[in-house]
């Protein structure tokens, strides 16, 4: 029983990160048209970018909470200037393209920034986490002992969804973005101004990934390719949100999480969990009707 | 159309008579790869056809490939068959996962075929290729190795013998590649057009979508295959990473890259993933002006990824189909100069 309660925060932590990867996605592909591969690698190159000021220029003498502010803000102004890069050097010129050639170009944006990453950090594995939280903190309810930072995962998620929520209901700019996910053309008629709505959300998004990038170190040995496919279980939780829905995105993340969790109760596999991520996404699909994405890119 | 068809067959045998020679003399590296090469481009050229022809996109031609290559590998390591029947298993192997990742394919098309084609590419790289549960098919953490194998009783191993294998890997290229080209103007490849054009209308012009896209990604998996069944005679062993998840990423964007709709475009493109990182890897150190450089695989990944997002936004029809347009447009400009006339396309 403990050991089902220990994997079911375990789950939980992960799909909080799953739904925060999973949720930039969507903020991107609802306003923009864009469905972008390269999420994962946005993230990790952010990721980092932390670690490299957390572990390579901070100094000995501070200490460690200034080391960790400094990384997860160093990583986070990277993220948003990526995300505006992005935008106004790729995605502000084929805005008006198939969905599919969009696609595509953010592959040819998963390659390039996966290789100047292994370039500039190598291919090794880092065994170094950033942890927000003390490593060694615990909480105990009801006998069961939970990490810290599987807390801080967990509530940065909620809070960043629903904050991103009530960001897009209650603002004026926040309305402006769903004007425009409705319809680019009739936002611009309305006086939204398109073009700046687009490069917020590529930097909203970016910012997004940056944060799970930067919140799943403690749990994984990471490396410049684990966390560019981690693309795989965002766009899982993603169709499971429809591409569109925020509160469900969250939801089918948290889910992912749990059901990626539990086989490895009884399976060591690192591949099997993608298999899960593989079939979750096959039968979302066959479930939904497929129809109802394409429109929602328009 | 027949004297068509004799212009073509005339410049692939052209073709091949002087890609075969180009490899003699150079060191084994290069005959290497030379090899590998027209594997890439058989993987290449799946793609002209599931997505040039057919319209649908793949990001998983690798793992087709690589199932090729693996059961290849396993036929000669364990059954020491001929190394043909090891090839028409391989390729046997890859149609039949065709025609099963064919089948969501169905339902589905564009970005959400995408993500589906991905998370294949990606269960097969971390968890069939890599998992003790498949050793059976995968030979375990080696992979399997090719010492001795011969094909209709000629010796064509990797140590000694690259440039047989060679040969007969561009030999089956160009007919591959000849068939392909052929197909475009049949019957089967209006229809394979039409689907690309609008499903709906090919549908109720009474082509049968379930039958014809199935076949499309049957056909396209097993040319991918048979490119990877020859993976393990010319590298002489069978691993995961040549197959992994960034090879389907590369090929899905080199295709793009050289120009999806067109049959040489493959090879073109082959080439380039072939030799350029052989050749960056190998001339790109040294110094310059006292500055010590080293130019890594890494950076030609870059290259691919920077030109790919280059060429969508400026070059919508690839790197080969550019050429071609600007080809036509010379001619006709210098026919129109001549005073004959021109046809109008």
């Amino acid at each position: 029983m403990a050991a089902l309660a220990a994997y079911t925060i375990i789950g939980l932590s992960l799909g909080g990160i799953f739904s925060l990867a999973a949720l930039g996605i969507v903020l991107i592909y609802r306003t923009t048209g864009v469905l972008n591969f390269a999420h994962g690698a946005m993230g990790m190159f952010s990721t980092f970018v932390a670690w490299q000021v957390f572990y390579g220029w901070s100094h000995p003498f501070w200490p460690g909470w200034i080391s960790t502010l400094l990384a997860v803000i160093a990583g986070l102004v990277f993220a948003a200037l990526m995300g505006l890069f992005l935008e106004f050097a790729i995605f502000r010129w084929v805005r008006t393209r198939d969905p599919v050639v969009k696609a595509v170009i953010t592959i040819g944006v998963l390659l390039a920034l996966q290789s100047a990453a292994s370039l500039i950090w190598k291919n090794n594995q880092y065994h170094l986490p950033i942890y927000l939280a003390p490593q060694a903190a615990t909480f105990t309810i009801a006998d069961v002992p939970i990490g810290a930072n599987n807390i801080v995962v967990i509530v940065a998620a909620l809070l960043l969804a629903f904050g991103l929520g009530a960001f897009l209901r209650y603002t004026s700019f926040g309305r402006a973005m769903r004007a425009v996910s409705d319809s680019p053309t009739s936002a611009s008629l309305w006086g939204v101004a398109v073009g700046r709505v687009g490069a917020v959300s590529w930097m909203l998004g970016s910012l997004v990934a940056a944060v799970a990038g930067i919140l799943i170190t403690p749990f994984i040995n990471f490396d410049t390719t684990s966390l560019t496919l981690l693309i795989i279980d965002a766009l899982a939780a993603a169709l499971i949100g429809g591409l569109v829905s925020l509160p469900l995105t969250v939801l089918g993340g948290f889910l992912l999480g749990l059901l990626e969790t539990y086989p490895t109760i009884w399976i060591q596999s690192i591949g099997f969990p993608r298999l899960v991520a593989l079939l979750v996404i096959l039968a979302v699909l066959v479930v939904r009707n497929p129809r109802g994405f394409a429109v929602a890119a328009k | 159309m027949t004297s068509r068809l004799m212009v073509r067959v005339l410049v692939t045998l052209v073709a091949f008579a002087v890609l075969a020679r180009i490899p003699v003399g150079f060191d084994v590296g290069f005959k290497f790869d030379s090899g590998l090469a027209v594997i890439w481009a058989f993987g290449l050229l799946s793609l002209v056809l599931l997505t040039g022809y057919v319209g649908q996109i793949s990001l998983c031609q690798a793992t087709f490939a690589g199932v090729g290559a693996y059961a290849a590998g396993m036929m000669t390591a364990t059954f020491h068959v001929d190394y043909i029947v090891a090839v028409a298993v391989g390729v046997a192997a890859a149609f039949a996962l065709g025609i099963i990742v064919g089948l969501p394919a169905l339902r589905l098309h564009g970005i959400t075929l995408a993500i589906v084609t991905l998370g294949i590419a990606l269960v097969f790289d971390r968890y069939v290729f890599q998992d003790h549960a498949f050793e059976w098919f995968t030979g375990g953490t080696g992979g399997w190795s090719v010492r001795e194998a011969s094909m209709f009783g000629l010796q064509m191993d990797s140590s000694k013998h690259l440039m047989a294998a060679y040969v007969v890997l561009l030999a089956l290229f160009c007919l591959v590649g000849l068939l392909m080209v052929n197909l475009h103007d049949s019957g089967a490849g209006r229809r394979f057009r039409a689907i690309r054009d609008s499903e709906l209308a090919a549908a109720t012009m009474g082509v049968d979508l379930t039958r014809y896209k199935l076949l499309a990604f049957g056909m396209s998996a097993a040319i991918a295959g048979l490119g990877g069944a020859f993976y393990p005679l010319v590298a002489g062993n069978v691993s995961p990473q040549p197959f992994w998840l960034f090879t389907s990423l590369q090929f899905a964007a080199i295709a793009v890259l050289m120009g999806v709709r067109y049959v040489p475009a493959a090879a073109l493109g082959g080439a380039f993933m072939a030799f350029v990182p052989d050749v960056l890897t190998r001339f790109g150190h040294g110094s310059l002006f006292g500055h010590q450089y080293e130019i890594s695989y890494d950076w030609f990944q870059i290259a691919v990824g920077v030109l790919l997002i280059v060429q969508l936004i400026a070059l919508p029809d690839g790197v080969w189909g550019d050429l071609r347009h600007r080809v036509r447009h010379a001619r006709s400009a210098v026919g129109a100069l001549g005073g004959r006339r021109v046809k109008v396309a």
